[in-house]
């Protein structure tokens, strides 16, 4: 009877209590967090997203990708390469020299003239600069300045520690194979005499290399002195503070030895040697016509079948020249426009099988 | 007494503490007052646990075969002198703070489909029983994706950095840049794909995934700053290296066409899974997701079919009426009832009302507690 009905003879909600009744409740809380009950995004791969995604990721590679490639095409660069392997070649008597320094020059041509900021880079390849035993063979606080790892370096370094019972500064076989080729650049002009092109030398290392990462050791006023006790690397000509004249350019702050000191990735590599810096904007900095290169040939490369180069070459925003990364975006772009098209084909044809709200088992 | 025996050697024991004792509930994994609970226990919770379990595998996996074998690529270009591509710090805090806690959140709170779509379609079990999930062909499938991806990290930095230079003319295929572009890569690729695999996303999962990243940017410029090499410099050699190459256009484009080239093939495979071979799960979710679009926002009102099964009692009243039960609202509003809890306490509220009013009288209220399944 609902008269009968008492409101207050409503059972507790909730499974039955244990018959004790003041039995301890063990119910976990009934929080969303313990109940796995928490408000949460559930996304679906869906036509809807996935379709549109592909065509915007197509029609933002395909541009970036063109761009890239036509910027690079813009470039302009040229090689040379002076090993002498060849027989012909004007450097091939520096292959087994009978005294050196062996001196060589190379005549070349620019086609068209470079303009703005020109770099000139040496390049090496088959090189493997990456090789475990190499990268590690250095001692970072040494070169840090820091003076009791200047007589004492550390064991990394080994063979190229010690010589003549004296620490080697720099220590390491980094340091030990540093490029020593020396390049110049003339151009052939109308004149009698070749002009030499004016090669600037400081700019060329990283600035916190330069700044932060290698420090001279500290001690008295001349460099010499502060490198008392030590003896230069086994394959050097001339100490480390005999590098350069002009002291902020000189020991281990050497812009050339701090750009050989950043070892490269790959067994092919470029590294900066000189800036050729643009005069103004009414002459190019290279204007085409012929060119020798002077070079006075130190590095040994034939034994091990590597190949040394001169590359001349200007930058634009993304670089020196590199169509890779043009034809990689340009590729992945078409690819996925090309695969939406195919899935919104293929969703279109099965559409209709798909789209029922019906469970099927 | 002989049931501990029986418990031990199964797989999962599960024991029920009641008046009988506590002896099957010492030796049991799981244990619960009541045997209908056993339902929820399978279909929901080994459920997802399983479904859990081997999404965490195949990810863990796939993170772990990208990772490495980048070095098995790189070994062809030092030489095979065993160098490691990646900076050693990075390769330490990799598994450890970077890519770890995503993964955690993706087994620990994951749900393909809710507690209710579990229960009601017992159909969901059978990937489990049938080891559909993880086998030796997923786990190849995951093997594949790693090296695929491996392949993605090492090629595409190689291709953009071979005898190149940068910006402003200076060295930027050097060993340390190259490292720093391929582990970026790396951290964002594993990061979008647990992106990809996570298929609900709690506010948990959020702050994980994003924050993971953070702490790799911001650990990465801590150990290439100026202070941290001037206490060690020889721990920290890569000094004033993020901000040199993480400032360089080209590295982001590379870093950029890296993950879309990784990415682009699994959202593929996986979206023509979906749509054209949906399994049971698929076509769940995409029930959900419609039906939460298409219900109101609150969700609190009890569900018609209950209120029209108490209507058509309302037309039975010889008696005086139901006039004080529905001015004390008990059958129109739940007692704070949780989001999907709610549905079973309305019913065992009703539930318990109708019990007392067949108490009450001797008509037959039908039984409409009978179409659905046992509510726990």
């Amino acid at each position: 009877m609902a008269m009968n009905y008492n409101a207050k003879d409503e059972v507790d909600g909730g499974p039955q209590c244990p018959p004790g009744g003041t039995a301890k409740n063990r119910r976990p809380d009934n929080t969303a967090f313990k109940q796995q009950r928490l408000p949460a995004w559930q996304p679906i791969l869906t036509a809807g997203t996935v379709l549109p995604t592909f065509f915007i990721i197509g029609l933002i590679f395909i541009p970036i990708g063109i761009g890239i490639f036509v910027t690079s095409n813009n470039i302009r660069e040229i090689e040379i390469d002076y090993t002498g392997t060849d027989p012909s070649s004007p450097c091939n008597k520096c292959l087994s020299p009978n005294a050196t320094p062996c001196y060589c020059t190379i005549n070349f041509t620019l086609e068209q003239s470079f303009e703005g900021n020109v770099f000139m880079y040496y390049g090496l390849s088959n090189f493997y600069q990456n090789h475990r035993r190499y990268v590690k063979s250095r001692d970072d606080s040494q070169l840090n300045g820091d003076s009791s790892a200047l007589l004492n370096p550390s064991k990394e370094c080994e063979p190229y520690r010690r010589n003549e019972d004296k620490p080697i500064a720099p220590c390491g076989a980094i340091a030990n194979s540093m490029f020593n080729d020396t390049l110049e650049l003339f151009l052939v002009g109308n004149e009698s005499y070749p002009t030499p092109i004016p090669l600037k030398k400081k700019g060329i290392a990283w600035w916190t290399d330069k700044n932060v990462k290698f420090r001279n050791p500290s001690g008295g006023e001349s460099l010499k002195e502060r490198f008392k006790g030590t003896t230069k690397p086994v394959n050097w000509v001339k100490p480390v503070y005999m590098l350069d004249s002009e002291p902020d350019n000189n020991g281990f702050i050497n812009e050339d030895f701090i750009v050989w000191m950043r070892t490269a990735a790959l067994p092919t590599f470029r590294k900066l040697y000189r800036l050729i810096e643009r005069k103004s904007d009414l002459h190019p900095t290279l204007p085409a016509g012929r060119y020798y290169l002077n070079i006075t040939y130190n590095y040994p490369v034939h034994s091990f079948d590597g190949r040394k180069r001169m590359i001349l070459s200007t930058i634009s925003w993304m670089g020196g020249k590199n169509p890779f990364l043009g034809i990689a975006y340009i590729a992945i772009g078409s690819i996925s426009f090309l695969l939406g098209v195919v899935l919104l084909v293929i969703n279109h044809k099965y559409r209709n099988s798909s789209n029922t709200a019906d469970i099927t088992i | 007494a002989n049931d501990v025996s029986m418990i031990k050697s199964a797989h999962i024991g599960v024991g029920i503490s009641g008046q009988e004792g506590l002896q099957a509930v010492l030796a049991s994994d799981y244990s619960f007052a009541q045997f209908r609970y056993l339902q929820r226990l399978l279909l929901v919770h080994g459920r997802w646990s399983y479904f859990r379990m081997c999404k965490f595998l195949g990810y863990f996996f796939y993170k772990n075969f990208a990772f490495t074998l980048v070095h098995f690529w790189f070994g062809f270009f030092c030489g095979f002198s065993a160098q490691t591509v990646y900076d050693q710090w990075f390769i330490t805090l990799f598994n450890i703070v970077y890519t770890s806690l995503p993964v955690l959140a993706m087994g620990i709170f994951d749900q393909d489909v809710s507690d209710q779509n579990s229960m009601d379609y017992p159909q969901l079990y059978e990937p489990g029983q049938l080891n559909l999930l993880f086998n030796k062909r997923q786990f190849f499938i995951c093997m594949a994706h790693g090296i695929y991806t491996s392949l993605a990290l090492f090629f595409i930095p190689y291709g953009a950095f071979y005898n190149v230079a940068g910006e402003d003319g200076q060295h930027i295929a050097d060993y340390q840049s190259f490292a720093v572009t391929m582990a970026t890569s790396l951290v964002i690729v594993v990061s979008v794909q647990i992106a990809l695999d996570t298929s609900y996303w709690t506010v948990i999962n959020h702050v994980f995934i994003w924050g993971s990243i953070a702490t790799y940017f911001s650990i990465l410029f801590t150990m290439h700053s100026n202070g941290i090499f001037g206490i060690f410099p020889n721990q920290f050699p890569f000094v004033g290296n993020v901000r040199h190459s993480l400032t360089q256009k080209c590295i982001w484009l590379v870093i950029l066409l890296t993950t879309v080239a990784s990415v682009v093939p699994v959202v593929i495979v996986r979206f023509l899974k979906m749509n054209l071979c949906p399994t049971l799960s698929d076509q769940i979710r995409q029930r959900q997701k419609a039906q939460k679009k298409a219900r109101p926002l609150r969700s609190r009102r009890p569900q018609t079919r209950r209120s029209s099964s108490r209507r058509s009692g309302y037309a039975f009243a010889h008696q005086e009426g139901y006039g004080e039960l529905i001015t004390s609202g008990k059958n129109m509003r739940a007692k704070n009832p949780p989001l999907t809890s709610g549905l079973e306490k309305t019913l065992y509220n009703s539930t318990s009302w109708i019990e007392n009013f067949c108490k009450k009288t001797t008509d037959t209220v039908s039984c409409f507690s009978q179409d659905k399944t046992v509510k726990l």
